[in-house]
């Protein structure tokens, strides 16, 4: 097979899955409803203050399981059901920024500095559809750059290195994802260390599964929901609760402001935006492609980028951002949007995490089966199938299909969701924190999982509290079993070589960028603390 | 916030809901002194005492990693985090404060959840056994986990608790409000979790 036929077969694998229902005698694929009821279910999830993507995927995950079974036949709806959160949720969370000065997800706070005086002024659904026509520009040309740069940055990294040049790639990844996220490379390294510890307690290939404390409990090991869950999920929500304790956020109600009547996108407003959008995109794809970096810092770099530029061309009739200018919802939410489809670069590419929708995922490919997430994916065997290859295309399809709903129907269902402001959020933690807690036992149906999820979401809120990120503990956590036995197999096949992470060039530099990164990261902010 | 469309802006970046931070805080120093603490006692005591093959091992000859190498690898990753804390990150300013409130607060909800969850497990056997006492049946919960309504009774009563505790925790009191909230909560979960499916499972009736 060729490429242009594994592209066809993917896009029919998309289009042409288990019939759902017909329309006039048209099939309709089930994983055309899926992407859509993800969407859709993003979009609301993304519009609460309180919940945002990755919950909603770790939940619904097991039922997404229990309906689809593990076969390959499930990849597509599952995963395609996934996408279609992510990329709702990306959307969603500009709607309570702009209509109530509450940014549904961090990302939109940027949004809240030029969206909500714009709301005040009237223009409320203008500033919707500027954040919507921005979002899907962005998410839109992030895709793009995802489908051309991951296949060949996957047979670029199958066909140049080796066990050593992996296990190094790794290294650097869990460096790198420790020394940028949260702006401490020392917690970054702590939290990683703690991942790799808590993944490798009750595994290893010694008869004895070790550090399991002679325990049946530990023998097994840490289910990995119960580790990403509770850190992730349980840890935010106690933090949430405890700041409605502290804080007594008052969620009365809201004063209704007249609209004006000029609510409409007209051509001559994208022309204006479309510099700021394009910038945006830019920077948020570049940062999308690396792993551990956020669309928090995509946002605001996105939008100092366009303030900057604001500043230097605007008219003096334009109002200046932070006052409710259109070009600053543009360059926000165009940067954290461009972010998504970016992410998933070195996730099909490498098989590395780079943010928690990656990590969900990789978590349903895994537990799927019939899908590694990795360079393998992108073999273009032209004498037998890879059905790997396929499936990636169907990826690629489902999320395409993902950006038509967000330029089609996205802006009109996103602009009613402002309702979902008026869920009281002291109401919201306490079932989200039940509904995971729940997904986490029908998965694993044992009371223990339970604990050790509650035991992770109390180690994260304590995280948190001690501003120690637990991504890095996370990613750690997924890659720990796979770092280790690529080290192992690196490690026999050069012969036992105590320095297998130097014995090539390309494993040399990947080893000293990972030291060198952290080192710059702590020399960085040793100089900043002492400025 | 619970989590972001791509996760990380939540998780870690955002200012909303931010710890306090407090100028004299010195919890960089004690975090670091911890962790390089806790970092010998695994290398130096767990792995050795739990851990049967060393960092590398030769079998039959042959030299090969041992299980130890890579909880030895997390320990030196938490020990060089603390001792950059320690030596570099320590008088960096607006440290955070875990403070004795917080303690309080992570206490008082874990103890909420594990109780929620301990009266999950029993009280579906305990009906059981009451129901049994007052009819004289031999009825055993194990065999009715699986049928209407027992396999309801451990989730509603537990879950209406947790989430009833939580809210009264927020709100610094529990309101009829909230218990019928709670009620319908649970009752929506029911409806989501076991309605549709047969194979699945609700709390606590995998265990019992």
């Amino acid at each position: 097979m060729g490429v242009g036929d594994y592209i066809l077969q993917g896009i029919l694998a998309f289009f042409l899955g288990s019939e759902l229902f017909s329309v006039f005698g048209i099939p309709v694929s089930i994983n055309i409803a899926m992407v859509l009821a993800g969407f859709l279910i993003g979009i609301m999830v993304g519009a609460t203050p309180g919940l945002a993507g990755p919950v909603a995927m770790a939940i619904s995950l097991p039922l997404l399981l229990s309906s689809f079974g593990y076969h390959a036949s499930a990849l597509l709806p599952v995963l395609g059901f996934l996408i279609g959160i992510m990329k709702g949720a990306t959307v969603g969370g500009a709607v309570p920024a702009i209509l109530f000065n509450t940014p549904g997800t961090p990302d939109a706070y940027m949004t809240t500095l030029d969206g909500f005086p714009m709301a005040q002024n009237g223009q409320a659904k203008k500033a919707l559809r500027i954040a919507h026509f921005s979002s899907a520009s962005g998410d839109t040309f992030s895709d793009l750059v995802l489908f051309v740069c991951a296949p060949f940055l996957a047979i670029i990294i199958e066909a140049h290195l080796d066990l050593p040049e992996k296990t190094a790639l790794l290294i650097l990844s869990l460096s790198f994802i420790a020394a940028v996220i949260g702006g401490s490379p020392a917690k970054g390294l702590i939290s990683t260390g703690l991942g790799l510890l808590a993944v490798f307690i009750g595994t290893g290939e010694d008869f004895y599964p070790r550090l399991s404390l002679g325990t049946d409990q530990l023998a097994r090991g840490f289910p990995i929901t119960t580790a990403v869950l509770g850190v992730l999920i349980l840890g935010a929500i106690f933090e949430g609760i405890e700041n409605l304790i502290r804080e007594k956020r008052e969620t009365g109600s809201f004063s209704a402001v007249p609209e004006s009547s000029d609510q409409v996108l007209h051509w001559a407003d994208i022309r204006r935006l479309m510099p700021y959008i394009s910038r945006s995109a830019l920077i948020g794809t570049a940062i999308g492609a690396l792993p551990g970096i956020g669309s928090t810092l995509a946002a605001t770099l996105g939008y100092t980028v366009g303030k900057s530029r604001h500043q230097k061309r605007k008219s003096p009739d334009d109002l200046d951002f932070g006052t409710g200018a259109p070009q600053g919802i543009a360059a926000t939410e165009a940067a954290n949007s461009s972010v998504s489809g970016a992410n998933l670069i070195p996730v099909l590419s490498l098989g590395i995490p780079g943010n928690a929708a990656a990590v969900f995922l990789i978590l349903a490919a895994e537990s799927i089966g019939g899908f590694v997430p990795g360079p393998a994916v992108f073999k273009f065997t032209t004498d037998t199938v890879n059905p790997e290859l396929v499936i990636a295309f169907g990826l690629f399809t489902a999320m395409a299909f993902a950006n038509v709903l967000n330029w089609t129907i996205g802006g009109l269902f996103m602009r009613s969701m402002g309702v979902m402001i008026r869920i009281p959020k002291h109401m919201l933690l306490p079932s989200v924190l039940l509904l995971t807690l729940t997904a986490i036992y029908i998965q694993e149906t044992r009371l223990e999982a339970i604990w050790f999820a509650l035991g992770f979401g109390v180690l994260g809120y304590a995280m948190r509290k001690l501003e120690i990120s637990p991504l890095p503990f996370v990613i750690a956590f997924i890659l720990g079993d796979k770092l280790e036995l690529s080290a192992r197999r690196a490690f026999s096949a050069s012969g036992n070589d105590p320095f297998f992470l130097f014995s090539t060039p390309i494993a040399t530099i990947l080893m000293l960028l990972a030291i060198g990164v952290l080192v710059y990261t702590a020399r960085k902010r040793r100089l900043e603390a002492s400025a | 916030m619970i989590g972001g469309p791509d996760g990380i802006r939540t998780l870690e970046t955002s200012n909303i809901g931010a710890s306090p931070v407090d100028n004299r805080s010195n919890s960089n120093a004690i975090l670091g002194g911890l962790c390089v603490l806790a970092a010998a006692l695994v290398a130096f005591v767990w792995v050795p005492l739990d851990v049967d093959s060393g960092v590398v091992e030769q079998v039959r000859r042959r030299v090969q990693i041992g299980d130890s190498l890579a909880p030895v690898t997390a320990a030196v990753f938490i020990a060089i985090g603390g001792l950059v804390l320690l030596l570099v990150e320590r008088r960096v300013p607006d440290q955070p404060a875990f403070t004795l409130r917080n303690l309080r607060f992570i206490a008082l909800s874990a103890a909420i959840v594990v109780a929620g969850f301990l009266i999950m497990r029993f009280t579906g056997p305990l009906t059981v056994d009451v129901v049994n006492l007052l009819t004289g049946g031999e009825l055993q919960y194990r065999l009715l986990r699986d049928s209407s309504p027992w396999k309801f009774i451990g989730y509603f009563i537990g879950g209406i608790f947790v989430v009833a505790g939580l809210m009264a925790q927020a709100e610094g009191g529990i309101t009829r409000k909230n218990l019928g909230i709670a009620t319908a909560v649970v009752i929506a979960l029911i409806l989501i979790f076991d309605v549709p499916f047969d194979d699945l499972l609700l709390p606590p009736n995998g265990d019992v």
